[in-house]
């Protein structure tokens, strides 16, 4: 598949799983190859996450220039022998063996995997070796400037047995709103016992198109702590899969959404119990206004034999106007017998009861709608645990949800 | 408001009933009688001549001769469907399309051929006619060989009599709605089932009738490799209301059969229609039947779909709900035991504001069996302050079994509340439900559904052949909430 000429067909409506995302716009041959990009464009990128305080752990890539992260000094034969965080590219010259964990766990046969597999540059490594902690959080950036350009990206996330990280990693776009296609390529392997909390937040170009195909493997008693926000970009899919493989193995996954305009937002997942007694519990929570639509389509798989699984997955919607519109798939395939399998899915307005309640004690009508969404969206963020990434995902939330509700934003006392 | 609610769980004493579901299949329906006196039998296998011959064979009209051939050339030229179960293994050129096994369509059982007339005896049907029906049609193969209906039901104007016969006395009538719900380019199977139908039922019931006693149609298939595609067309004018009750079983053999029906129903202002199937095919038949509803103002329309035999069934009964405050509600029980897959569910799409909906859904596999339930709720633009809640409940009742739960909901209007949660859990273990924050405990919940939902249902269906359906009807959440 490296051959990109022979890279399976881009899928259409008919093709299963994308019934509800048209693609019949996009020409990929239209986009030139992220060149070198702008040095300067870093400090006109819009973050989605307030960084965390206090890491060096930096990669950071605007189009196809490495800005930081491009020099690899530690120790190791084969692999790292001190926790690395790095550009992918120059982190495998450095290390070449870690090319063997690249597409172990990446769908092979996704038309945008194939795609990305020849393609992408610069890219992060977060290396963390056997019993190693990460001192302090990872912060991967990687922004689209240029119009008109297409960016591959690549992470590789390997957490070593007892290691422990948090990653943060954001796709993000300048102030020069390009029209762009990112494809993004993520692989976490989280070995036995070890503990990863990681926030994926993309806050790409309205006019761009985002692709991100991302799967974790979770091992023997390991711990996955997965936070995903989508609120940039036209059009696109992201698919987040989470394979609990090793008995004891859990993960948690929450992702936050908001649109407006016409974006349309399509989140793909899946959580795969392959062994016994696993847990996984997933939550979305989407904010749709003007004529943005949203479908979110979660599969929950247990594989036979895996008994004691515990699995959940939720979907809620929030519709802000007449015009939104959301399509919410959960699904459920189940082959071993003594387990629990719970989903849920919803799709709302504002509740009449609690607006009319919150104006008769004294607010506005948008100052009460303002309370009402900010309340739907904090019962996902309470899932997380207290801490600078349940901050910075708090903060990130309100700032998106003061811009798809525009001039229309009004300061609580 | 939607409160949609499952769960999952039932005592061992259940589980033993439930694992007993038709162990006598053989001897109570797998039976089947010689074809000595057959009128016609076509030759396996389908093509343009088949249709042709059909068609000639019932000296129809035009315009359903050159339906058939246009509903054909939909088939030929549809690729096989490639979603739910799998229907590449399904033959299509070893099955006869059409089989006549009597020459006539008899009103009295005494004239109804003697070994046909056995095996509707053993099957209980005219008996419950005698005692629970207001008219009762039976089809054998590919038609209906006995049709009666009450008299006093005639004299009020309701039609119910077999398709061909409706064709021929009540054309203009049957035009005027044929095909109108489904059309033959619906499906591949649908496209099949247009061009070599046969049989079922035709319903007609006046404006202001209510018919008391049920309706009922009996399906059996006797003869191997055999397709039976009945065709039915159930209009309730306003203000009517009728309960149509299908039951259907099939010989055992070791080649497979196909059955693939087309139903639909058009329920007008203030109708209301109840639809109720107890599918029990032998483990060698393939059951692919598309269904579907029209609901205009303040009409309802209810889907009781109970899925206990068969090799694989897809099937998703569907409402269109396009009148103001129309209601639709489909109840769909499904079993699989070995070798059988029941892809099932239902489809509700609400077309006009303050309409509402349920889907209740109840499945349980066993033996490596494999139920789905697949099903849709929209909501389109338009159909403002509409409700609706889903609700699935799956049971495994061993570790090899299998069961899936595919529910899509779109929603395109924002001042409607929809919901869907589903559980599958192990059987006997105590279930804490999930559940909205809307204000109702579980137990508030689950009453809601149970008594706003199955009760209206008639719990017992007197026919022997729906004892299982009882059962499982009778298999309530009630027993599940630990």
């Amino acid at each position: 598949m490296a051959d990109v000429g022979a890279a399976p067909p881009l899928p259409t409506q008919k093709t299963r799983g994308w019934e509800f995302t048209d693609l019949s716009a996009l020409d990929l041959d239209s986009y030139t190859a992220a060149s070198d990009g702008d040095p300067e464009a870093r400090a006109r990128a819009d973050g989605v996450l307030n960084p965390p305080e206090g890491t060096d752990h930096l990669v950071v890539q605007v189009d196809g220039a490495v800005l930081e992260g491009g020099s690899v000094d530690v120790e190791g034969d084969g692999r790292p022998h001190e926790p690395l965080v790095a550009s992918l590219e120059s982190s495998l010259e450095r290390f070449p063996h870690l090319r063997e964990m690249l597409g172990a766990l990446a769908p092979a046969d996704d038309p945008f995997v194939a795609r990305n597999d020849g393609a992408w540059r610069g890219g992060a490594l977060v290396y963390v070796p056997r019993g190693r902690r990460l001192e302090a959080p990872a912060l991967i950036s990687a922004v689209q400037d240029a119009d008109g350009a297409a960016l591959s990206f690549r992470t590789l996330i390997v957490l070593e047995e007892g290691a422990e990280a948090e990653v943060w990693e954001q796709w993000l776009t300048t102030d020069s709103n390009p029209d762009s296609v990112f494809n993004t390529v993520t692989e976490v392997w989280v070995g036995p016992g070890a503990n990863l909390r990681y926030v994926t937040a993309q806050g790409l170009s309205e006019r761009g198109w985002v692709f991100g195909t991302q799967r974790a493997e979770v091992e023997r008693d390991a711990h996955l702590d997965w936070v995903a926000l989508g609120f940039g970009s036209a059009r696109g899919k992201v698919r987040m899969e989470t394979r609990l493989a090793g008995s004891g193995s859990s993960a948690r996954v929450t992702g936050a959404y908001a649109g407006n305009g016409s974006q349309h937002l399509d989140f793909d997942t899946t959580q795969e119990h392959a062994a016994p007694n696993t847990t996984s519990d997933l939550a979305f929570r989407g904010v749709l206004e003007e004529s943005a639509t949203a479908v979110w389509r979660g599969m929950i798989r247990v594989d036979p034999g895996a008994q004691q699984t515990d699995a959940f997955q939720e979907s809620r919607n929030l519709l802000l106007s007449k015009s939104a519109h959301a399509d919410a798939i959960p699904g459920l395939e189940i082959e071993a017998n003594d387990v629990r399998c719970t989903h849920a899915a919803a799709v709302a307005q504002i509740d009449a009861e609690q607006l009319h309640y919150l104006r008769s004690h004294g607010l506005s009508d948008e100052q009460a709608k303002r309370l009402i969404i900010e309340g739907f969206l904090e019962a996902l963020v309470e899932r997380l645990e207290e801490g600078p990434v349940k901050a910075a995902v708090s903060v990130a939330l309100e700032r998106r949800l003061g811009e798809i509700l525009g001039e229309r934003q009004v300061q609580l006392a | 408001m939607a409160i949609p609610e499952t769960a999952a769980a039932e005592r061992p004493a259940e589980e033993r009933d439930l694992a007993g579901i038709n162990a006598d299949y053989k001897e109570k329906f797998g039976f089947h009688d010689p074809e000595s006196g057959y009128a016609y039998k076509s030759p396996k296998g389908l093509s343009r001549e088949v249709v042709e011959s059909i068609s000639e064979y019932k000296d129809e009209p035009q315009w359903m001769r050159d339906f058939r051939i246009k509903a054909y050339e939909h088939f030929e030229s549809r690729p096989t469907p490639q979603w739910g179960g799998n229907l590449n293994q399904i033959d299509f050129d070893n099955i006869h399309y059409f089989v006549r096994a009597s020459d006539k369509n008899s009103r009295d059982w005494s004239e109804v051929p003697e070994d046909i007339k056995n095996t509707f005896d053993r099957l209980g049907i005219p008996e419950a006619e005698r005692k629970f029906l207001s008219g009762v049609g039976a089809q054998y193969e590919s038609e209906v060989v006995y049709h009666q209906v009450n008299e006093k039901l005639e004299e009020q104007g309701v039609i119910f009599t077999d398709m061909d016969t409706a064709l021929r006395e009540h054309e203009d009538l049957v035009r005027e709605y044929w095909a109108t719900i489904i059309p033959p380019n619906d499906n591949k199977l649908a496209a099949l089932n247009s061009a070599v139908w046969s049989g079922g039922s035709f319903v007609y019931v006046p404006a202001g009738v209510s018919v008391a006693m049920p309706l009922q149609a009996y399906f059996r298939i006797n003869t191997e490799n055999m397709g039976q595609f009945e065709r039915t067309l159930i209009i309730a004018e306003e203000g009517s209301d009728v309960h149509y009750i299908e039951g259907c079983t099939a010989p055992t053999y070791s080649t497979d059969s196909l059955h693939s029906a087309v139903v639909e129903i058009v329920a007008k202002k203030s109708a209301r229609v109840r639809y109720t199937t107890v599918q029990n095919w032998s483990q060698n038949v393939f059951n692919l039947v598309t269904k579907r509803a029209v609901a205009h103002e303040d009409a309802t329309m209810e889907w009781v779909d109970c899925n206990l035999g068969s090799k694989l069934t897809m099937k998703y009964p569907s409402i269109y709900l396009l009148g103001e405050r129309a209601h639709g509600e489909i109840l769909s029980i499904a079993f699989a035991g070995e070798g059988q897959h029941q892809d099932a569910g239902g489809k509700i799409i609400h077309a006009a504001p303050k309409t509402t909906s349920s889907i209740f859904s109840k499945s349980i596999s066993k033996d490596k069996g494999r139920t789905s339930y697949r099903g849709l709720l929209e909501i389109a633009k338009g159909a403002s302050e509409s409700k609706s809640k889903v609700v699935c409940d799956a049971l495994l009742l061993d570790e090899e079994s299998r069961s899936d739960t595919y529910p899509t909901i779109r929603i395109s209007e924002d001042d409607v509340d929809v919901g869907h949660e589903a559980t599958v859990s192990k059987v006997g273990e105590e279930q804490i439900f999930y559940l909205q924050s809307r204000g109702l405990d579980e137990e508030e919940a689950s009453k809601m559904i149970v008594n706003g939902f199955i009760e209206p249902i008639t719990k017992e269906l007197p026919m022997e052949y729906a004892v299982e359906l009882n059962r499982l009807i009778e298999l309530q959440m009630e027993g599940s909430i630990g």
